[in-house]
């Protein structure tokens, strides 16, 4: 059976998305992931998620997956320790260095290869799987046929993004946002927390999504660009990729209000079991799911565009001097 | 014999025809961003072996680089250009992507392999799997400062190389934008993202090269040479992909010539240098990522001197 992983941004949002049907919860240890801070978990709360999730029959991931500083690695595998104590199931990670050394740590721990990893091929498949890798989150500008030959002539667990935004540059190979802003600043446990950096800090100020004006070195070529950058909403896809056998589809979104992410699981549980409902694999009627999707997208939408003008906004402001 | 390195790099055979070579020790060959560069070297593999005998004719180091971002369709042409690069007696093999490194682990075991800024090393663990797999010498990710440079040297036992000018990379895209623009313009692809195109708002401004990002601002560290050499590190990089060979060739004299100063124990700058360098940046200069602070920033003497044109 697929695999429904929701995110958690907060412990609100891990009861609420193991109410509504979610197999798996990822939550991201304060600090440590790909998001900022705010939608991350402090040591007692990651712990408090474990029981929450493990309860409600679902499994837990911890995100630790920044680029993080060569000296934290120690720091890293001493809350490894207490992660794995605690029951965590597996580890969502990005830099090479560190997910060899938890792998030597904890033989036995699952490790997911992040988004920030950009995995785009097999032969990377093939080297991640190497140093300890048994799961890999497929990049979003990947091909059905290229997760169809992954899955083929790999042996790998695939998580398909279903609900993610498609950036104009690939994920973990970009770093225009701290090139406009990088603000240095530790938390109350002394990790950089690398404010503009969505690699090592997870902060993005998306200034990507600025409106550029585009110059042939001093004359005006076009007043307006827009790089692309499209969320999606996986519908159509949804029957192929259960078909396709891939182990995990995965939801972002541990930034959104807990309504908006409940109601995001709730969907994809009953269109998941209603795919698989039919031992024959009969398709279904997807038309009575699109207008309901349509709703739920709008909403996401108008969040996600509120959050860009704040981020822009923030991008502009300068970095105070480090003290 | 030189106590450094100081190299750069050059899509394809017409601009390495054009360009004087002589500031440099060595070059990489090749684009990393787009298949579809102008007849890229890493595409047209006549092209690709005549330009590493060029290379080496001019007593250089041939370096081959491959893409920062291949998907499964690149690898049997990634597989051609690193067979024509051993068979045409390459010095190095860059590589971008840790598919790619694996290709050259398995099938090129001696061949020194350079890891790329793309290819995310941030930290000496991963330094130090990267040398199991073959890797000679890193370019670290262009995030991480020169204090945490040196961290990874002093502990993964690899040299790193160090941009010491030039656009930094700021991000690869599988999707030019170019393209969407082109009909309305009188020149297309692949002539279009040769142009010094820059996207700008207020002050903020990247070079944009179709499938690639570059910051607006040239890295510059004319200041920090002797800085560089007191850290340990001797291989530099004069980012030229996207410039024009009188760039290549007036920047790196340059830095030639600064670097030797600086390797004796002279780190002044020479004054007059710094006229030729405004004319080759478009938006100013900055440092990178290199002293923990925003990409677009500078930090040097003439911070008040470098206002964005």
């Amino acid at each position: 059976m697929i695999e429904l992983l929701a995110p958690a941004g907060n412990l609100e949002m891990v009861r609420a998305v193991v109410e509504n049907g979610a197999n798996a919860v990822y939550v991201g240890a304060r600090g440590w992931s790909r998001r900022r801070d705010a939608y991350e978990l402090a040591d007692e709360q990651l712990h408090e998620a474990v029981g929450i999730a493990h309860r409600g029959g679902a499994k837990i991931r911890v995100a630790i997956n920044t680029n993080m500083q060569s000296g934290e690695i120690p720091a890293l595998l001493e809350k490894m320790e207490k992660y794995v104590a605690w029951g965590f199931d597996g580890a969502i990670m990005t830099d090479v260095g560190a997910i060899a050394q938890v792998h030597r740590r904890f033989p036995n721990l699952v490790i997911h290869a992040s988004i920030g990893a950009n995995i785009l091929n097999n032969e990377d498949v093939k080297f991640y799987r190497s140093i300890g890798v048994t799961q890999v989150v497929a990049d979003t500008k990947l091909t059905l046929n290229e997760l169809a030959s992954r899955k083929v002539s790999l042996d790998v667990g695939i998580e398909i993004l279903i609900h993610a935004n498609k950036c104009y540059t690939y994920l973990g190979k970009c770093w225009m946002s701290p090139y406009a802003r990088l603000e240095r600043t530790a938390d109350d446990f002394g990790k950089d927390l690398f404010r503009g950096s969505p690699n090592r800090g997870g902060l993005d100020y998306r200034t990507c999504l600025e409106k550029w004006e585009l110059f042939d070195d001093q004359v005006l070529l076009e007043p307006e660009i827009a790089l692309k950058n499209d969320a999606f909403f996986y519908l159509d896809d949804i029957p192929k990729l259960i078909r396709l056998g891939v182990h995990c589809l995965k939801i972002q979104g541990r930034e959104y209000p807990v309504p908006l992410v409940a109601q995001i699981v709730r969907f994809y549980r009953e269109l998941i079991d209603a795919c698989s409902a039919d031992p024959a694999g009969r398709p279904i009627d997807l038309a009575p799911w699109r207008s309901r999707l349509e709703a739920i997208q709008a909403e996401r939408d108008a969040k996600r565009a509120n959050m860009t003008l704040v981020l822009l906004n923030e991008a502009r402001q300068p970095v105070l001097p480090r003290a | 014999m030189s106590t450094f390195e100081l190299n750069t790099t050059i899509s394809n055979l017409r601009s390495l025809r054009e360009s004087d070579l002589r500031a440099y020790d060595a070059v990489y060959l090749g684009n990393i961003y787009c298949r579809i560069f102008e007849d890229n070297f890493l595409e047209r593999l006549a092209d690709l072996r005549t330009g590493i005998a060029q290379v080496k004719e001019q007593g250089l180091r041939a370096y081959v680089t491959s893409y920062a971002a291949p998907r499964n369709d690149s690898l049997a042409k990634v597989q051609k250009a690193l067979e024509t690069a051993v068979e045409a007696g390459a010095d190095a093999i860059e590589v971008h992507n840790l598919g790619v490194l694996r290709m050259v682990h398995e099938q090129f075991p001696n061949m020194p392999v350079h890891v790329g800024g793309f290819a995310n090393v941030y930290t000496d663990a991963g330094a130090a799997v990267l040398k199991e797999y073959g890797a000679r010498r890193f370019t670290p990710n262009y995030e991480i400062g020169l204090d945490e440079v040196k961290a990874i040297t002093d502990h993964a036992g690899i040299p790193a190389e160090i941009l010491v000018h030039g656009k930094m990379p700021l991000g690869v895209s599988d999707y030019c934008f170019l393209l969407e623009y082109e009909k309305q313009w009188p020149e297309k692809c692949p002539v279009i993202c040769q142009k010094q195109l820059f996207l700008k708002q207020g002050d903020w401004a990247m070079r944009s090269v179709g499938k690639g990002v570059l910051s607006g601002r040239d890295v510059c560290m004319l200041e920090h040479l002797p800085a560089l050499f007191a850290a340990g590190r001797n291989v530099f990089r004069i980012e030229a992909a996207y410039e024009s060979p009188l760039y290549r060739h007036e920047i790196g004299m340059i830095y030639r010539a600064a670097l030797e100063r600086a390797a004796a124990g002279d780190g002044a700058v020479d004054e007059s240098t710094w006229k030729t360098i405004h004319q080759h940046t478009h938006v100013g200069l900055c440092n990178g990522f290199y002293f923990g602070r925003t990409g677009s920033d500078y930090v040097g003497s003439r911070e008040e001197s470098l206002a964005a044109q």
